[in-house]
């Protein structure tokens, strides 16, 4: 991050509230790693994240330009974010043992990396964006929303990625990615460079 | 003449399977050996009338390729031939075992195009002489290319591509002929054209179709040894599944040294990489991934 991008992130965060809305009985994960001003937004309020803060269902978190950030979530899943994301937890259901029931992330923009716990019984895990949707059982993957696009890689495991138009899926298995395009069916899987992985990989990864 | 639909199709037969470049996907041709190294495994059954005494010409193949680094593959595959007799009996036999190393040398994935260089290795007195198997071997050099034309400014027909090689084929021995061989495909990607020029509402077997025309030819090089040029059309389509593709083509010879009536092919092709993407089946041996 530039120096000019670092006083101008500790210049929002400071306009920012310093204590987040008390939670119901509705955390989904806490923050494990930080990099740059990231927020939540909850309740009709932006709060700076820091280290050890918790994450709600229903909550809007935004990485900033040269941010990062991971979260650890209640099943066990960790959730690392690139720079310029902005997701939202619209459901994140554990059952008592923390085993995972029922997740749907919304991504607006940016990329998400998500290592997700394996559970052993059905359980969903939903990441949609504007023009298509991806679900998993377990597995080690990436997301990218931009306007008009989307795209998967996957590392482990494997993603079916469907268009939000059209309805049709694409299977994507380990090594692979694919992309869909608003109105459109998703374009045919095919193996990922190991360079496109890089990418995605050092984008989320934070320190 | 006996064994024309054995060197129009490169000796070994179909050598094949998808490759891809950016959001482009090539099916697997048929009659062209496959651009690209790669993880798969594919069958491959041909006949085609032939002029003389052998009636008619019938191949079934068997192909693997197996990674070994993310740009660099190799492949081996062996070929049954059953020559039926004008007028007398079967005969039955292998064709020479072959072996290609092929490496990935570029892949453009904004212009959607792959450059790769082969080198193929048939080895001599492997098959059986009766279905015209060489006794000695022979050692091709090749270039392979793929470009899809998804990057132009020319709407309904971004889905087309085109892919090719080229080499020249080396004897060890005479009076095997040395030869210059060669062919070009034609493509029409209904599912690029779903998921990346414009959705219609298409019925679903549809969406999974590629229309695809190939050429392939040989031609002598120096002395023939009595060996004449070949020149076959293959016209057909390719239907892909998750993980497999099937490809029906008709056998159009353009030389009587080919054949002398339409024949077909058809080929199954399994995506290791995909059907066994967790395991050193599906993955090269040495990666970085």
């Amino acid at each position: 991050m530039r120096r000019r991008d670092v006083i101008l992130a500790a210049g929002a965060s400071a306009l920012l509230p310093t204590s987040l809305p008390a939670l119901a009985d509705t955390t989904a994960g806490s923050v494990v790693g930080l990099v740059g001003g990231c927020t939540v937004t909850r309740g009709g309020s932006a709060v700076a994240l820091k280290l050890g803060d918790p994450v709600a269902v229903s909550d809007a978190v935004d990485v900033p330009a040269g941010g990062k950030l991971k979260l650890r979530m209640s099943d066990g899943t960790i959730l690392s974010l690139a720079s310029g994301t902005h997701v939202t937890l619209a459901t994140y259901q554990s059952d008592a043992a923390g085993h995972r029931q029922n997740v749907q992330l919304a991504l607006g923009q940016g990329l998400l990396r998500a290592v997700v716990a394996p559970v052993e019984h059905p359980a969903m895990f939903e990441v949609s964006t504007a023009v298509g949707t991806a679900a998993v059982r377990s597995t080690d993957w990436f997301i990218e929303a931009k306007p008009g696009t989307a795209q998967v890689g996957v590392l482990s495991g494997s993603v079916e990625l469907s268009s939000a138009a059209t309805g049709r899926a694409v299977t994507i298995p380990a090594r692979w990615g694919a992309r869909v395009e608003a109105g459109r069916d998703p374009v045919e899987a095919r193996v990922w460079a190991p360079q496109e992985f890089q990418a995605v990989i050092s984008r989320t990864d934070v320190p | 003449m006996l064994l024309g639909l054995t060197v129009a199709l490169g000796c070994t037969a179909p050598a094949m399977a998808y490759d891809a470049s950016g959001d482009r996907l090539f099916p697997a041709t048929v009659l062209l050996p496959q651009v690209a190294p790669g993880d798969e495994f594919y069958v491959n059954a041909a006949t085609l009338p032939q002029s003389g005494p052998a009636a008619r010409q019938s191949n079934f193949t068997a192909t693997y390729q197996k990674t070994i680094t993310d740009n660099l593959g190799i492949e081996i595959e062996e070929t049954w031939t059953a020559v039926g007799q004008s007028g007398a009996g079967t005969n039955y036999g292998w064709q020479n075992l072959d072996g290609e190393l092929k490496y990935l040398a570029l892949n453009n994935t904004d212009h959607e195009f792959l450059l790769a260089l082969g080198l193929d290795r048939e080895t001599g007195g492997t098959g059986a002489t009766r279905v015209g198997a060489f006794g000695s071997g022979a050692t091709t050099p090749r270039a392979y290319f793929a470009k899809g034309l998804g990057d132009l400014d020319i709407g309904y027909l971004r889905p087309l591509a085109v892919e090719g090689y080229g080499g020249m084929q080396f004897a060890d021995a005479a009076p095997r002929p040395d030869q210059t061989q060669g062919g070009l495909v034609l493509e029409y990607s209904i599912p690029y054209l779903e998921s990346k020029v414009h959705s219609f509402d298409l019925p679903d077997w549809l969406r999974n179709v590629t229309p695809i025309t190939e050429f392939t030819f040989t031609t002598p090089a120096g002395r023939s040894y009595g060996e004449g040029a070949t020149a076959l059309f293959g016209p057909g389509v390719s239907y892909a599944g998750e993980g497999w593709e099937l490809a029906v083509e008709a056998l159009v010879p353009a030389t009587r040294a080919t054949g002398t009536g339409i024949g077909v092919t058809a080929q199954l092709h399994f995506a290791l990489d995909f059907l066994f993407a967790d395991s050193m089946l599906g993955k090269p041996l040495f990666s970085t991934r």
